[in-house]
């Protein structure tokens, strides 16, 4: 009985593959990170914006830990069927493997889409003698050590975006680890490190107060909102480049079809108006890229920041 | 002049239907987190934070900062009538509070902390008015040195707090600073004690620890003469504060809203260590500081002030620079965000209708609180009337559900049963494990201002005798010391600084 009723199944499975009617039940979508973080309404917004292309629901589940990667652990260990997707920034999956001890490598997902891109910046008081990037990689080089940079935290995107690009500049800069963007904030307001280094939205609004000026992005472009701080390209080397983003992800395994399926739904989401606008208003650029150019971007990073974190000492 | 006529703009705003409706939600969700054990204002705010998407912006912020200031109200309750702090702030309560209950006190108790809450809470919406952008500047000032001098502060204050003799209260900080050291490394990021687990590298959970060491081991120790307890049966006369609990807890009240706003300028624990300190300067100034620990009401209405004194000034750095200082207020800066209302300096300009009815609806959303907290006091005390074999178990069920619900982590349940056990061996040995908590508390962050301070001055100790707030908070406490060391000099000096074991 058992047997007739596995090969009925067989057959019936093979007539009608299970990604046929793709899909055919709501999908939960991972954020590892607590509800109200960066990520986490990005996410919320495109499965709002998405849901109508899918034609099913898109649940938002968040599963903090371990700086993100105890969500994509999650993912990776779900079933391949397209009904478990995770949300992330690009900590988890490029930075924080090199100093967490995780249970996952750049093999065990798959990138779908990226769907945001947001430079880093380094800001200083206004009385820092330097009002370019320029003059402040010449401050730097005269002073090695003696200047202080808060970031978003030890082993974080920011810290090694910001070590990877002194290095290559040949300066140095002593890094103070803060929980988080408005926490650097404050005590660089307070006079208590001498730079600012985090995402430009919490920033933004003492720029245009005139009790910071940005110097310098740790992306490759400009950033025509902040006039007085320079890119990577201009400094002539825009390879160095690490920035934000944030990309959907799938476990390995997953059907093609499926992959095809959710890319073109998420694609169709990540063009609507009011997440165009949202990405705007938090000072983020929509940045849409498919599997492949993804996946690759986060090999190189991957190998970029690893080699990072050894310089620093900090690899496990 | 100005100032009033927006405030009275703000009380339109908050006083539409709509708005009072989502604020009368709010405080009654943050009262039921603060309830809950496990639960807590963060948790609260994050399970509604989706919902409030859909809202205007006013609405939403509102609907938060009540969840906020209402957790603030009901963390007291399961620390008077069961010992088991709902909230961190309230572990405090625990002390006098439970002691209160248990001599069939619990009403007053309730009450005066309801008030107490009241008072704290409103007053320090009118100073987060009046000394908004002061206050913010002053906060800016404390730096990791200054946040290192004052914890450091707070813990040695505690060795005075504690009810049992100061070397045994010294092991148990110096343990709890040990503990605290679990997870990552707050520079190298290296990883201490977590045997490859992703879970203790995050450090061990306060929620775990708090009710296993307060709630669990109460249970254990209840458990060994259970037969003599009796269930108290509050008499319904008793329910409010009496003419003396008035006197004894008016001057409490008004230090604990002083003591809570100033250290509302403390990031991260302000609200826990406001009482904290409360308690030990309620202590101080008593004429009666052996009743301490044996069910002083200002013990329980000091502490209980201060905690919510400190939501007003919480605000400040949020609304004034737009840089949350403690995590919930980090919950309410993505809300803002997501409607696009930047908190900062321009948020008074571009956008004084979430500003003041904010404002606005702190105050009323405290007189909510009140109305809704005081009739309650005597459904809740009944409570009590349940016997301790059926009231015991149903404790620890919904502690175990607390824990669970905050990271759905196995471990947590494992560090409560740990905990609970470790607490029930320290009680039995007069070990006091309030300073021990603190410690683990304070343990992380003070290792983090500490190794900050000395990043920033290349491995100079000089920065913790440098810049102004280290230098008041120095001279402030060497003020206290001196006044203290003469009055004693003087034969002011009391012996009862209440090193007697407990009972």
């Amino acid at each position: 009985m058992k047997k007739v009723f596995l090969a009925m199944t067989m057959v019936l499975a093979m007539v009608h593959p299970v990604w046929a009617a793709y899909p055919e039940k709501p999908i939960e979508v991972i954020v590892p990170s607590p509800p109200g973080g960066g990520t986490d309404i990005a996410i919320r917004l495109l499965a709002e914006v998405t849901e109508p292309f899918l034609k099913q629901k898109l649940v938002v589940v968040n599963k903090p830990g371990g700086g993100g990667t105890l969500g994509v652990s999650l993912l990776t260990q779900a079933k391949p069927d397209g009904y478990t997707l995770a949300g992330v920034w690009n900590s988890p999956l490029t930075a924080s493997p090199h100093t967490l001890q995780v249970a996952f490598t750049p093999d065990d997902y798959q990138p779908i889409l990226q769907i945001s891109s947001a430079a880093y910046v380094l800001c200083a008081a206004p009385d820092f003698p330097a009002n370019n990037a320029r003059e402040l990689i010449e401050e730097l080089k005269k002073n090695p050590g003696k200047y202080t940079y808060g970031n978003d935290g030890v082993g974080g995107t920011m810290q090694l975006a910001g070590e990877r690009i002194f290095k290559a500049l040949g300066v140095k800069v002593r890094p103070v680890p803060f929980g988080g963007a408005g926490e650097t904030a404050k005590n660089f307001l307070g006079g208590h490190v001498t730079f600012y280094g985090g995402s430009v939205p919490p920033i933004m609004p003492h720029i245009k107060a005139g009790k910071a000026k940005a110097l310098l992005l740790t992306s490759a472009a400009d950033n025509a909102a902040l006039p007085t701080a320079s890119g990577l390209k201009a400094l002539g080397i825009p390879q160095e480049e690490t920035v934000l983003w944030r990309t959907i992800i799938a476990p390995k395994g997953v059907p093609a079809e499926v992959l095809k399926t959710l890319e073109a739904a998420f694609r169709q989401g990540a063009s609507q108006p009011r997440f165009k606008e949202f990405l705007k208003e938090q000072g983020e650029e929509l940045v849409i890229a498919g599997p492949a150019e993804v996946n690759q971007l986060i090999r190189e990073e991957y190998k970029a920041l690893g080699e990072v974190a050894k310089d620093i000492g900090l690899k496990k | 002049m100005q100032t009033l006529q927006f405030l009275w703009d703000g009380f339109v705003i908050a006083a539409q239907p709509a708005n009072l409706l989502y604020c009368f939600l709010g405080v009654l969700w943050g009262t039921v987190v603060g309830i809950l054990p496990g639960l807590g204002p963060m948790a609260g705010m994050t399970l509604l934070l989706p919902l409030t998407f859909k809202l205007d912006p006013a609405a939403a912020i509102i609907m938060l900062a009540g969840i906020f200031y209402g957790a603030m109200y009901g963390g007291s309750l399961t620390s008077i009538l069961v010992r088991i702090p709902g909230e961190a702030a309230s572990v405090i309560t625990c002390i006098d509070g439970y002691e209160m209950a248990r001599q069939g006190r619990a009403g007053p108790a309730l009450a005066i902390a309801a008030i107490g809450s009241w008072i704290g809470g409103v007053l320090s919406v009118v100073g987060l008015m009046l000394f908004a952008p002061p206050m913010a500047d002053a906060m800016l000032k404390v730096g990791p040195p200054a946040e290192f001098v004052l914890m450091l502060m707070a813990l040695v204050v505690m060795s005075f707090v504690s009810s049992t003799a100061p070397s045994k209260t010294i092991a148990m900080i110096l343990l709890g600073l040990a503990v605290a050291t679990i997870g990552m490394d707050p520079i190298t990021g290296f990883a201490r004690y977590t045997y490859g687990n992703l879970r203790l590298a995050e450090g061990l959970s306060f929620v775990s620890i708090a009710l296993g060491l307060f709630g669990v081991s109460e249970i254990l120790l209840n458990l060994e003469n259970v037969a003599d307890i009796k269930a108290i049966r509050p008499s319904f006369r008793s329910l409010w504060p009496s003419r003396k609990d008035w006197k004894e807890s008016t001057p409490a009240i008004g230090r604990g809203t002083l003591i809570g706003f100033i250290f509302g300028l403390v990031p991260g624990v302000s609200h826990i260590i406001s009482t904290f300190v409360s308690y030990v300067v309620e202590r101080k100034l008593s004429k009666h500081p052996e009743r301490f620990g044996k069910g002083a009401i200002a013990g329980v209405a000091g502490p209980e002030t201060a905690n919510n004194a400190t939501t007003g000034s919480a605000m400040i750095p949020l609304l004034v620079l737009g840089i949350p200082a403690i995590p919930a207020t980090a919950v309410l800066l993505s809300a803002l965000l997501i409607h696009g209302v930047q908190p900062g300096p321009q948020l008074l300009i571009d956008h004084p209708a979430v500003f003041w009815g904010l404002i606005a609806s702190m105050v009323i959303g405290n007189v909510m609180l009140l109305i809704l907290n005081l009739p309650l006091v005597s459904v809740f005390v009944n409570i009590l009337r349940v016997p301790y074999p059926y009231l015991a178990p149903a404790i620890l069920l919904i502690s175990v559900i607390g824990v669970y619900s905050v990271n759905a982590s196995p471990l947590d349940l494992w560090l409560l049963t740990a905990c609970g056990v470790i607490g029930y061996v320290l009680r039995k040995f007069d070990f006091d494990v309030a300073p021990l908590l603190l410690a683990i508390v304070l343990g992380d962050r003070i290792e983090m201002a500490f190794r900050r301070s000395l990043t920033i001055s290349d491995g100079s100790y000089a920065i913790f005798l440098e810049g102004p707030a280290v230098k008041v908070l120095l001279g402030g406490a060497v003020f206290f010391a001196v006044v203290l060391g003469l009055a004693r000099l003087l034969g002011y000096g009391r012996d009862s600084n209440g090193f007697e074991k407990p009972a």
